[in-house]
């Protein structure tokens, strides 16, 4: 039985695969997104507690998956992640309504943690 | 090392330095050269003025002593009958009659129409002396009276006769007597003169009849040419050897002498002397106007020189800034680019972890072990990367809380292989109650490499660094000391011009490091000092505030 339901968003399978795998084995369901159209998909169909979204993607980019689930899903929180740090990114991450933000490689218990937080945080928060 | 001044800068100077001492000193010397002209001109006019006015003056009092002379003398020869003239003792009473009165007869004697000398009473022995074919006797003779010039009688001594002829019963007679000319020179000289300044009587063969100075003597001949006649007064400009001077004449007694007053003109350097307020303020001039000249000159090179100093500067560090953003553009996409396949990586070795946590009962020590070991390398790998993406993240000016400590820490891992391959000792000591401070970590990370740099430089091989975080005031000081040779305190103030540097060889570079440094902590409204000892090293000490300038007013906003 599941805590919690993720989307796993990232155009690497070889990352999202063993991320997926080990999530399951910790109890966490996980459903993954090759890319931005994939994800929206996999949203509309379904509902998720949180969409881990990995920032840099070929075709539609981390921040702008963000933009539409925030507007499309507002009651799924994101958490961005990525390889690239950038003060500059994770603000607008912020500003767009993330609820955080981790860099790659990222530790598997940080990540649940982070998770979990987002998913329990109450939902519909008032949007500026 | 001495400043070179470049010759673009040389020439600039010398045309500038031209520029301002033509306007320095052309007016002044125009102006000082039509003043003196002026003053000149107006001393000559006086002296002019004044000569001519005293030659007049002088002519009528000349005059007025030989008429006054004279009548004395026709008085006597009116007073007495020759009978009574005739004799030695009423002569002799005449003539210190008039001596007393007025003091100029030496002597008095009657002469006959034969021209013997009948009556004479004086110091000389003239009785009985024939004067029948001396010229004057003539002229007594024939006008009635007579004045002779200065003349060197049969006394051997210069003297003036005046002679009147008296008429007495169809015979003529002559009272002759001769004048102390000593009165004539003194009545001439009388009331002084201006230095420089002369005054006498020439007769018409030009020998003085006066005398004055000891330059001329009776009876001698001027050194000036005798004027032609003239009515008036008459004042000529005389040049003679150079000097010049106003001579102003005036014929007197019939034509037969003549009255001169001559006075040097005042040469400039009389003037000079003259009127030594002037001459100071205009001396003081011209010697100023060139120190002046120079030191405006200099001033505005040197404004110039800093301003392209200051281009220069901030175009390096434009320049430098531009290097550390590409630089840093590159270390995030290089860090980028790896941090995706150790994500890979790390979560394969999760899955397999997690299996063999699964298998439960015989997990396989030395297959975990070797897991463990890439979970490390992975970690490892991560930490290089992600200190590469927070250096490049930190290269924007952006302001941010940081710790001091861990900033140098940062900065000392780009450095640390350096100093490890000269073996050079990195001591910390560090400050745990050193506060955060808001400020740019980039600029402060450049200013640390800069210093560590310089440190490493400096040490050379086996040497030692310090580095020490403290609090300090309401900031944090930072001080990077080394144990190298130290600078020489000549220099030491000078470490942070720009493109001043010690360096030498493969590692010189433009000098522009300190200069930055201390360019980048003025802007961080932080400072710098340098401490330095021969032999004992060289210790460089930066200070940040808590909070930047300007920051405040922000900070106040953000807590309300």
């Amino acid at each position: 039985m599941a805590d919690l339901r993720l989307l796993l968003v990232d155009d690497e399978p070889d990352f999202l695969e063993p991320l997926c795998t080990r999530l399951t084995r910790r109890r966490v369901a996980c459903a993954t997104a090759a890319s931005g159209e994939e994800a929206l998909q996999a949203l509309a169909d379904s509902r998720f507690d949180c969409a881990v979204v990995d920032v840099k993607m070929p075709g539609m980019d981390g921040l702008e998956l963000l933009r539409r689930i925030r507007r499309d899903h507002p009651g799924t929180p994101v958490v961005l992640l990525t390889g690239h740090a950038s003060v500059e990114m994770g603000v607008q991450g912020m500003e767009l309504g993330a609820f955080d933000y981790l860099l790659k490689p990222v530790d598997l218990d940080e990540l649940l943690d982070v998770v979990r937080r987002a998913a329990e945080q109450p939902r519909e928060p008032g949007l500026p | 090392m001495t400043e070179r001044i470049s010759r673009p800068y040389r020439r600039l100077a010398s045309q500038m330095l031209m520029v301002l001492l033509a306007f320095g000193l052309v007016p002044l010397v125009v102006m000082g050269i039509a003043g003196f002209a002026a003053q000149l001109n107006a001393v000559e006019t006086r002296t002019r003025n004044v000569l001519e006015a005293m030659v007049k003056n002088r002519r009528a009092t000349v005059e007025l002593f030989l008429e006054e002379k004279r009548r004395q003398l026709e008085l006597v020869a009116a007073a007495a009958p020759v009978s009574e003239l005739g004799k030695p003792a009423v002569i002799e009473m005449l003539r210190d009659q008039l001596r007393s009165e007025h003091g100029a007869i030496v002597d008095l004697g009657l002469i006959d129409d034969t021209g013997r000398h009948v009556v004479y009473v004086g110091p000389y022995s003239l009785q009985d002396l024939n004067y029948s074919d001396q010229p004057w006797f003539e002229q007594v003779m024939v006008r009635g009276h007579y004045e002779s010039d200065i003349f060197m009688g049969f006394r051997r001594f210069p003297h003036m006769v005046m002679a009147v002829k008296k008429r007495e019963q169809g015979r003529v007679w002559i009272l002759r007597a001769t004048i102390d000319t000593d009165q004539l020179s003194d009545l001439v000289r009388e009331g002084g003169l201006e230095s420089g300044a002369d005054v006498f009587v020439l007769n018409r063969a030009g020998e003085y009849q006066t005398r004055y100075s000891a330059e001329h003597r009776l009876m001698e001949r001027a050194d000036l040419p005798v004027p032609p006649l003239h009515s008036g007064v008459r004042v000529i400009d005389y040049a003679k050897h150079g000097a010049r001077e106003f001579v102003a004449t005036a014929w007197l007694r019939n034509d037969n002498w003549v009255l001169v007053a001559r006075q040097r003109v005042p040469g400039f350097l009389a003037l000079v002397v003259s009127s030594p307020i002037v001459t100071i303020v205009f001396v003081a001039g011209l010697l100023l106007v060139p120190p002046l000249s120079l030191f405006v000159a200099r001033r505005r090179l040197s404004q110039i020189r800093g301003l392209e100093r200051e281009r220069a500067e901030l175009y390096q560090s434009v320049a430098q800034s531009e290097k550390m953003a590409t630089i840093g553009r590159m270390a995030a996409s290089i860090a980028h680019e790896i941090n995706n396949p150790f994500a890979i990586i790390q979560e394969q070795v999760g899955v397999l972890t997690d299996g063999l946590a699964d298998a439960g009962g015989v997990p396989d020590a030395e297959l975990r072990d070797r897991l463990r070991k890439i979970e490390a390398q992975i970690q490892r790998g991560r930490g290089v990367t992600h200190r590469l993406l927070g250096f490049s993240r930190r290269l924007g000016p952006g302001v941010e809380p940081i710790d001091v400590a861990e900033a140098l820490n940062e900065t000392l891992n780009f450095l640390a292989k350096e100093a490890e391959a000269s073996n050079i000792q990195i001591v910390r000591d560090y400050d745990k109650d050193a506060p955060l401070i808001r400020s740019s970590v980039a600029q402060m990370q450049q200013v640390f490499l800069n210093l560590i740099n310089n440190a490493i430089d400096a040490v050379g091989r086996d040497g030692e660094i310090r580095l020490s975080v403290r609090r300090d005031g309401d900031g944090v000081a930072v001080a990077v000391a080394d144990n190298g040779p130290g600078i020489p305190a000549a220099l030491r103030d000078r470490v942070f011009d720009p493109f001043f540097s010690t360096k030498t060889g493969p590692t010189h570079n433009a000098g522009l490091g300190l200069a930055i440094c201390r360019e980048t902590m003025l802007a961080l409204g932080g400072r710098i000092e340098i401490d330095s000892r021969i032999e004992r090293g060289t210790r460089f000490i930066v200070w940040f505030p808590t909070i930047p300038p300007g920051e405040t007013n922000r900070l106040a906003r953000a807590h309300a």
